[in-house]
């Protein structure tokens, strides 16, 4: 596909066409990832430039998607809704392998997989979501989240919180504990809350839930707070980080949370565990002492790593949260500066927009919204911009932004996975 | 495929003003508008309560941009949006969702 300047430029050079045409459109693209962010970048990359070789390297063969897990845990869902395969991808002329990375050596431009194989790249796009920092918070390491799941990549560990909670005594007691920011989706852990507590009020109206916070202030809270009292009147309690909330370590045994201040007994424990990008983000050398990795705030390439860039959570964004809307807003903005890139222009100053609408209830959704530009070197807000849905709101608002909710799901999957 | 047009036809198609015609490459998209794509992607949804906006009036999409800005049209999300962009990046917007496919 030609685009226009480029048309431009074939048309004067005349009879050096073919020569310049095909020197514009040579270029390996290697995304790291197939997530909202990477299976975006690889898509668009192929869309905007056909003639570039992009290989997705993502060893899952299905993704399952983290906005509306929630709702699985609510049983108003079913995990076989959040998922979905990249026959799209492929079918968008992407080269898929299906394997992990384990190397990159952003000297030679090379990527090593777990198949043995190695892929050279002229620009490397890593989106390789989050991983836990298991040392971070004391007793909670991958055989404890077997006891006390953390839900916070969907799949099995959604399936297994569910499961938890269906099995539970009515009157048991559910503990979320939420972890200091940043993290994937920062109202992702009341949402959780909410949706429980939903549940909680139809098939266990005995039952209470308390949130163990790290923080202060979170998302949307007043937002939260004002519908927790108006839907679930006495049943979610949020302890504050100075109300003593940070949990400071867990006992998967006795699925007990432990703060400073006391020991909690959960019926059932939901540990959100302090995070970090994906492990190969440290090994490819993107990401910084704070586990994240910084990024100039145009074509989202590593300030560590020419050659490198890095989108969705894994990526310091200023002021753009970690969320699925945001990623694919900085895949789409990355691929077309890596497009101009290779091709020898510089790319143009984006504007992105982010949007998060988070359910209290299946049917009353809210929803957060900002405008981000490059400013002083990173991502900043658009001051005047954004902004969370009104305190007060009359007639049919909150249902309407939960069906907006639910079409912006069925999009952005569609968006990027084809 | 336009490169596969020969020069002379390519420079003869120029001259008519033709280079402008057909849809507007999404490489040409100006700055914001693939974030729109996120709720009103490009193709088309099945039971989406999200308008499509591809292939809309130029005018319509611009016009519809400034009322959710000033709150003349009352909105949710699509307020604070519009509240980021000035007027030449909302035309700008606006003209590049008109020429793609409806």
């Amino acid at each position: 596909m030609t685009t226009r300047r480029a048309f431009l430029k074939l048309t004067v050079a005349a009879g050096l066409a073919p020569a310049v045409a095909s020197a514009q459109g040579t270029g390996r693209v290697v995304v790291v990832g197939g997530g909202f962010a990477g299976a975006t970048a690889a898509r668009t990359l192929k869309a905007l430039e056909p003639r570039l070789t992009v290989t997705l390297v993502e060893p899952n063969r299905i993704f399952t998607a983290c906005p509306f897990s929630n709702d699985v845990l609510a049983a108003v869902r079913e995990i076989s809704q959040q998922q979905f395969g990249y026959d799209g991808v492929v079918r968008a002329g992407v080269t898929l392998a299906q394997t992990a990375a384990t190397a990159v050596d952003a000297a030679a431009k090379t990527v090593t997989l777990a198949d043995g194989n190695r892929l050279s790249y002229d620009r490397l796009v890593m989106a390789p979501g989050i991983d836990f920092r298991w040392e971070a918070l004391p007793g909670y390491d991958e055989a404890a989240a077997e006891k006390m799941p953390h839900a916070w990549k969907a799949g099995a560990q959604t399936v297994l919180l569910r499961q938890q909670l269906q099995a539970m005594d009515d009157g048991g007691l559910v503990v979320i504990s939420s972890p200091a920011n940043p993290y994937r989706c920062p109202p992702g852990p009341y949402e959780r809350a909410s949706l429980i507590a939903y549940w909680l009020k139809i098939w266990k109206p005995k039952s209470k839930l308390l949130i163990l916070d790290s923080k202060d202030a979170f998302s949307k809270q007043r937002l939260f707070q004002n519908a927790w009292a108006e839907l679930y009147p006495g049943v979610i309690e949020w302890v504050s980080l100075s109300q003593g909330g940070k949990v400071t370590s867990v006992d998967p045994a006795t699925l007990t949370f432990v703060t400073d201040f006391a020991r909690h007994k959960a019926a059932v424990g939901n540990v959100i565990p302090p995070q970090k990008a994906g492990a190969i983000a440290a090994l490819a050398g993107v990401a910084d002492r704070t586990g994240w990795c910084p990024v100039e705030p145009v074509a989202f390439e590593s300030t560590l790593q020419p050659g490198i860039h890095v989108v969705g959570d894994a990526a310091i964004m200023g002021g753009m949260p970690k969320s699925a809307f945001a990623a694919n807003a900085q895949a789409k903005v990355c691929a077309a500066a890596v497009v101009e890139l290779l091709a020898g222009r510089k790319p143009v100053d984006p504007l992105l927009i982010n949007t998060c609408y988070s359910l209290v209830a299946p049917d009353y959704g809210i929803s957060i919204a900002g405008v981000y530009r490059p400013d002083k070197g990173v991502l900043a807000d658009i001051p005047g911009a954004g902004g969370t849905s009104p305190l007060e709101v009359v007639g049919g608002y909150r249902s309407q932004e939960a069906l907006y909710a639910e079409s912006w799901f069925k999009t952005i999957t569609a968006e990027t996975f084809g | 495929m336009r490169r596969l047009l020969l020069p002379a036809l390519a420079s003869a198609l120029l001259l008519a003003g033709l280079a402008e015609g057909g849809p507007a490459r999404a490489a040409d998209a100006p700055p914001g508008a693939s974030s729109c794509t996120g709720c009103h992607a490009a193709k088309k949804i099945p039971d989406s309560v999200i308008p499509r906006i591809a292939g809309r009036k130029s005018s319509d999409i611009a016009t519809a941009m400034r009322e959710y800005r000033s709150g003349a049209w009352p909105s949710s999300v699509m307020g604070r949006i519009a509240k980021g962009f000035d007027d030449s990046q909302i035309d700008a917007i606006a003209a590049w969702f008109a020429a793609q496919p409806e």
